[in-house]
């Protein structure tokens, strides 16, 4: 813990600190933030190239060819970082629990409305929630969905010459209408959902920053995962 | 006295047409063959005289512009003349001053001529005596006649040409379908390696364009009207747009003389021809590539399962939005209501 009072200086000192998200975890949501930011910029140069901001980005991204380039480096980051993901879940006991922390179950649907009642004023106590509440869910599931989407039909866009001979015309129509569309859906949940929620929501605002060395209060974990703060508790006791 | 009179007055009439009259060179000239034998080859002097006077020059005297024949007959050959003789800023005879002429210098074929080579000048397509109005159907430069016209010296352009559906339209009486000028530029006419040549790949889209976008007449002849703001949102269109210029334009699929609907089976965008054709860039294309629509718009219905999934996602993503700024906006009163409660306490 000394050295942890170190890094958050006086302030925080006071309190105790949990470690929320494992290195590896926090290597994955690195890599994936900085492969989807590049994939946006780059990408919605392209799609927004008749516009000012378009022209901007792409000049910035060092002239129309090179944007593309860029866009393709950062895919095969992405890529790398879906395939890291895959072995994470189905080959280690960490991920493995955690993506069974990560299904859906009944309880995040009355969760959901609990969570609605609270917020109007009709319910005094707040839903609790486990380790993942139902809106992180929803950012992870939505983004696998969104990642799966877009690496098969960016794949079909980038080696179209190969696909020319297997697939008809009209699937790269649909790719890239595919491509361009959850494009903004990704970035629709990213603002307004996944960046609200863990960076600008109040009790969070401006920065929560233990996506990068994974800590968090004992204090913002009572509030935000009362549920997964019993639980440390009690392994906390048996030891 | 009465005599005297009329005397006086055809010698004032006399005067008054001291300057040569047409009629009388056409003593000679208005003789079929009359010419003369130059370096050993018959050269006709003939000028129809019928043709002169229905032409824009018929009220001019022939040596309004042979201004070195003073005496008939003449015995010296009268010197070349030129239209800017003429047609000059800052003539008195009112001849009409365009910026054609300085268009014309910068053409392939002035160029051409300044390097000694044959090319034609003004007269080559005007004509020397029978200069009429480009609006009047008789006009060498008639838009009906260009083609013939262009394609005394382009004997093989003009076949081509005479193949295509631009040609099958003007025969048809659409004026507004596309002749050699349309593409080329009537006196610029620069070689498609200029970068301000309307046919530089950079321009190709816009000299098509100023037709194919054009609405009204799109619709007369039944050609769609939206392929090139299609083509210019397509990955071949915005590479063009940024200089990849082998990037394919209009001309790339659709060829340049020989344009012809993709009914037609000698058209290279026919189905049957399409492998071949999308092959000249990808070299794996295949029947596949005929499986589907070109010039695809996302929000338009012809589009088919493009178009489904396209509005799906547009009223998907609209969703979307109105839930997750719902639900922020929940969050945010929630969180206003407790702090004013927590504050009263």
């Amino acid at each position: 813990m000394n050295t942890l009072n170190k890094k958050f200086g006086g302030k925080m000192a006071k309190e105790k600190m949990f470690l929320r998200f494992s290195l590896s975890w926090r290597i994955q949501h690195f890599l994936l933030m900085l492969s989807v930011t590049l994939l946006i910029i780059t990408g919605f140069a392209l799609r927004y190239h008749d516009t000012w901001f378009g022209r901007f980005l792409i000049f910035i991204e060092g002239g129309f060819e090179a944007r593309g380039t860029l866009h393709r480096i950062s895919a095969i980051l992405l890529f790398i970082t879906a395939v890291y993901h895959l072995i994470y879940i189905l080959f280690t006991k960490e991920g493995r629990r955690e993506f069974k922390e990560l299904l859906f179950r009944k309880k995040d649907f009355s969760d959901l409305i609990a969570s609605v009642k609270y917020d109007v004023g009709k319910d005094e106590k707040p839903p609790v929630y486990g380790r993942y509440s139902y809106k992180e869910k929803i950012q992870y599931w939505a983004f696998f969905i969104f990642v799966v989407l877009m690496i098969l039909s960016g794949i079909v866009l980038w080696f179209h010459n190969y696909f020319f001979g297997i697939l008809p015309k009209w699937f790269f129509d649909l790719s890239q209408a595919l491509h361009s569309s959850t494009a903004t859906l990704v970035l629709t949940f990213l603002v307004f959902w996944h960046l609200y929620l863990v960076h600008l929501s109040p009790g969070n605002f401006p920065i929560n920053a233990s996506f990068w060395h994974g800590y968090v209060s004992e204090e913002w974990l009572r509030e935000n995962h009362y549920l997964e703060y019993l639980e440390v508790k009690n392994r906390e006791e048996e030891k | 006295m009465r005599l005297l009179h009329l005397t006086l007055i055809f010698l004032l009439i006399e005067i008054a047409n001291a300057q040569l009259k047409n009629e009388r060179c056409f003593i000679c000239h208005g003789v079929k063959n009359f010419g003369i034998v130059e370096q050993g080859k018959f050269k006709s002097l003939y000028v129809s005289r019928e043709d002169f006077e229905s032409s824009v020059h018929s009220k001019f005297a022939c040596v309004s512009c042979h201004v070195d024949v003073r005496v008939i007959p003449h015995l010296a050959k009268p010197q070349k003349i030129h239209c800017l003789q003429c047609h000059f800023e800052g003539n008195v005879v009112g001849a009409p001053v365009t910026a054609k002429p300085e268009k014309y210098k910068e053409s392939v074929h002035a160029r051409a001529i300044a390097k000694g080579k044959n090319a034609p000048d003004c007269k080559d397509c005007h004509t020397v005596h029978y200069v009429r109005r480009p609006n009047d159907p008789k006009s060498t430069v008639f838009k009906a006649n260009v083609p013939e016209l262009c394609g005394r010296c382009h004997t093989s352009i003009k076949e081509e040409y005479y193949n295509s559906i631009h040609w099958a339209g003007i025969q048809k009486g659409e004026l507004s379908s596309a002749v050699c000028t349309d593409c080329h530029q009537e006196h610029d006419i620069l070689p498609p390696e200029d970068p301000r040549s309307s046919l530089n790949p950079k321009n190709v889209v816009g000299t098509c364009e100023k037709c194919h976008s054009d609405v009204k007449l799109m619709k007369r002849v039944g050609v769609p009207v939206k392929n090139p703001e299609a083509y210019k949102e397509s990955f071949h269109g915005i590479a063009l747009k940024f200089g990849v210029v082998r990037a394919a334009n209009c001309a790339s699929c659709h060829e340049y003389h020989n344009v012809l609907p993709s009914r037609d089976p000698r058209s290279p965008i026919h189905p049957a021809n399409l492998a071949k054709t999308c092959g000249k860039c990808h070299p794996r294309a295949n029947e596949n590539v005929a499986k589907g629509k070109f010039h695809v718009l996302p929000g338009e219905k012809e589009s088919g399962i493009v178009y489904y999934v396209y509005t799906f996602f547009k009223w998907f993503t609209l969703i979307v939005l109105v839930g997750l700024f719902t639900h922020i906006a929940l969050d945010l009163i929630g969180h206003l209501r407790r702090k004013r409660k927590k504050s009263e306490k």
